[in-house]
């Protein structure tokens, strides 16, 4: 299962790579969608034992839960990326009304032309 | 100890952020309740630091009362303390100046919010004890400053606060893997825990740390680095601070970097310079703080606009910062953290004059502007203070942060030492440049047509009040060095030596032999064992 996970996650990184050398903005930030999911994959591959033997006394993996089996999934890294989906999903958002606002005032979203319009400021 | 007012510094930002909102077009109440929060965190962490300075405390609260690995842990203790107030009282100092120097048309825009909702991410990441907390913080103090970047849309602004924008973002999703890595390894994200773990491992007769705990160490570094602008990663910072209104850059260069440093500070020191690749990451460090320095301070000298120069210096100064973290003594942590403070003072300091005499010239070019000190004899004495405390000339407070750190690096990296000697001499270069351009040349820009000797103009009243307290706080930070350094020396040993940090956020005694705590630990399981206290209750429940 993590090998399955590990090759997601390193194709996922390929093609947000490829998209963020693009040089359309709509392509970069899909790129950077992607990169979150990327990133959230390899928590889940997270909620295993950990590697080090549990340490004494405070093992958060072993956490009960009330009702369950012996041996529940560890909760934790769903949690961490539930936060981080709300906060990816945030910047996106303003990633995007950002790429909107520059499209309707610079008429392009062109990187490349964007660069050169802003040139020299007398 | 215990002490659950310390979630004030988070939550007062928080809700007075909210009450702005509510308050959206009443210009006066929002900066009455703004200024009111900023006062009140300053003197609120300037009280708590005077216990801390005469007791040693670390004040910690568990958040929900859940104990402290498995809830959140907010930690005020030297380091985190000293930024909090620190940066409480830039923000104070911007805040004001903003007033009379932002754009009336920016203003409305959300700014007040904006500020606020900044202090609180800012705030959160220095108490947080907790590292995917830490990110969660890093993200709401990015949120707020991409959009105070974006203030009023302006073209440029626009095109500008992409490269901010999109370098973050990276670095965030990299930050979420590794801290999904550290969990992945340690079994735990509170840093206390972390350091614990790290320390039992990496003792003698310890098993050492897994294997991927470098390459872990390595992606924080990076994170970090490029949140701190350190050398190689640090070319979004002078555009970025270049386009934005004065009084936002200013906050953002006292700022937002040391909130980078502050968590290599913390981070590094505590847990992750102990892997295998220890001496090659203080290699990195020690290389980067070189590079940070010097290219840092040429880019200021070569540049003739002093937004620019100030933006560039951030960088330099940063090296200092990291020459200090590279050494990891705890006397050059020390050095390292009061440095970070008194650079936050004055390069806000810096930056907020920068806006007045922008006022002046109608431009930031040097080459256009001159005759300042006849102009305004006020703006010339606090500009000249904050610069000669930026480049550290004795007894101001630039000297000292200085002192301590090369004095410290001569055992170790004397070649490092020498660089931070040269790159002050640069520093000195450069601040006299603006100083002979803007104030000593003969006049020229736009105040020439004011008869000199004029009043000032009444509408930046406010910009010479905020200037003024934060100069009167660079010069308290050099005639009242001994005190902060109290707090700092503190601090610096109880990085190198977490024992202190540890058991009082773990709340348990660090120096008892393992195995009495872990009789303890089954002796305290045994009695909150939940499925036993279930089992209790169905028997209660059924008759």
């Amino acid at each position: 299962m993590t090998l399955i996970l590990a090759v997601c996650v390193a194709v996922i990184l390929a093609v947000c790579i490829y998209l963020m050398l693009g040089r359309e903005l709509k392509e970069v930030a899909m790129g950077v969608f992607l990169l979150s999911h990327a990133a959230h994959l390899s928590i889940i591959a997270m909620s295993r034992s950990p590697v080090l033997s549990g340490a004494e006394g405070h093992d958060l993996k072993s956490a009960p839960i009330l009702g369950m089996g012996s041996q529940p999934v560890d909760a934790l890294p769903q949690a961490l990326i539930l936060t981080s989906i709300v906060i990816s999903f945030a910047v996106m958002g303003f990633l995007l009304t950002l790429i909107v606002l520059t499209g309707r005032r610079a008429t392009t979203l062109n990187v490349d032309d964007l660069a050169k319009e802003q040139l020299p400021t007398p | 100890m215990t002490n659950h007012w310390i979630i004030l510094f988070i939550i007062v930002p928080q809700v007075t952020g909210i009450l702005s909102v509510l308050l959206m077009n009443k210009i006066r109440a929002q900066r009455f309740i703004g200024t009111l929060s900023f006062v009140f965190n300053t003197v609120f962490s300037i009280y708590l630091l005077l216990e801390v300075r005469a007791h040693g405390t670390i004040f910690v609260s568990q958040m929900s009362d859940w104990p402290a690995p498995f809830g959140i842990s907010i930690v005020f203790d030297g380091l985190s303390g000293l930024l909090v107030a620190a940066s409480s009282m830039v923000a104070l100092g911007c805040y004001i100046h903003s007033f009379s120097l932002m754009h009336p048309m920016t203003q409305r825009r959300y700014f007040h919010p904006l500020i606020q909702l900044l202090m609180f991410g800012v705030n959160l990441s220095f108490l947080t004890g907790d590292l995917f907390n830490l990110f969660v913080s890093f993200e709401i103090m990015l949120m707020a400053s991409y959009a105070m970047l974006t203030l009023g849309a302006e073209r440029r602004q626009l095109t500008q606060a992409y490269k901010y924008i999109l370098l973050n973002l990276i670095a965030s999703t990299v930050f979420v893997i590794a801290a999904g890595l550290v969990y992945g390894l340690m079994g735990t994200l509170n840093m206390a825990d972390l350091a614990r773990i790290v320390a039992e491992k990496t003792a003698p007769g310890g098993e050492g740390l897994p294997a991927g705990f470098t390459a872990v160490s390595v992606m924080m570094l990076l994170v970090f680095g490029l949140k701190g602008a350190i050398f190689p990663l640090w070319f979004w910072l002078p555009d970025t601070y270049y386009t934005c209104p004065i009084s936002i850059a200013a906050m953002f260069s006292g700022m937002l970097t040391k909130v980078g440093v502050y968590a290599l500070a913390r981070t590094f020191p505590l847990i992750f310079a102990h892997g295998a690749g220890h001496s090659m990451i203080m290699v990195i460090f020690a290389i980067s703080a070189a590079f940070t320095m010097f290219l840092g301070v040429l880019g200021a000298v070569s540049n003739h606009e002093v937004r620019r120069i100030l933006a560039i210096h951030v960088i330099s100064q940063v090296g200092y910062m990291v020459f200090g973290i590279a050494l990891m003594t705890p006397i050059a942590l020390a050095g390292c953290l009061f440095y970070m403070i008194q650079h936050m003072v004055v390069k806000s300091a810096l930056f907020l004059c920068c806006g007045i005499m922008e006022r002046y010239a109608g431009t930031d070019d040097l080459y256009k502007m001159g005759g300042l000190l006849k102009r305004d004899r006020l703006l010339a004495v606090l500009f000249f203070v904050a610069a000669m405390s930026l480049v550290g000339l004795p007894p101001l407070s630039g000297f000292f942060g200085k002192l301590v750190i090369i004095q410290e690096g001569w055992h170790i990296h004397w070649w490092l030492s020498v660089l931070g000697l040269a790159t002050g001499a640069l520093t000195l270069l450069s601040m006299l440049k603006i100083w002979s351009y803007g104030f000593w040349n003969p006049p020229k820009g736009q105040h020439v047509v004011v008869p000199t000797g004029a009043p000032r103009p009444r509408m930046l009243k406010s910009g010479y009040f905020g200037v003024t307290l934060l100069v009167l706080t660079a010069l308290f930070l050099g005639f009242g060095a001994q005190p902060v350094y109290d707090i700092a020396f503190q601090a610096g040993e109880q990085l190198t030596n977490p024992r202190a940090y540890i058991s009082a956020v773990l709340q348990y005694d660090i120096d008892a032999p393992p195995h009495e705590q872990l009789a303890a630990a089954e002796h305290d399981a045994e009695v909150v064992d939940p499925m036993a206290v279930v089992a209790d209750e169905r028997e209660e429940a059924t008759p």
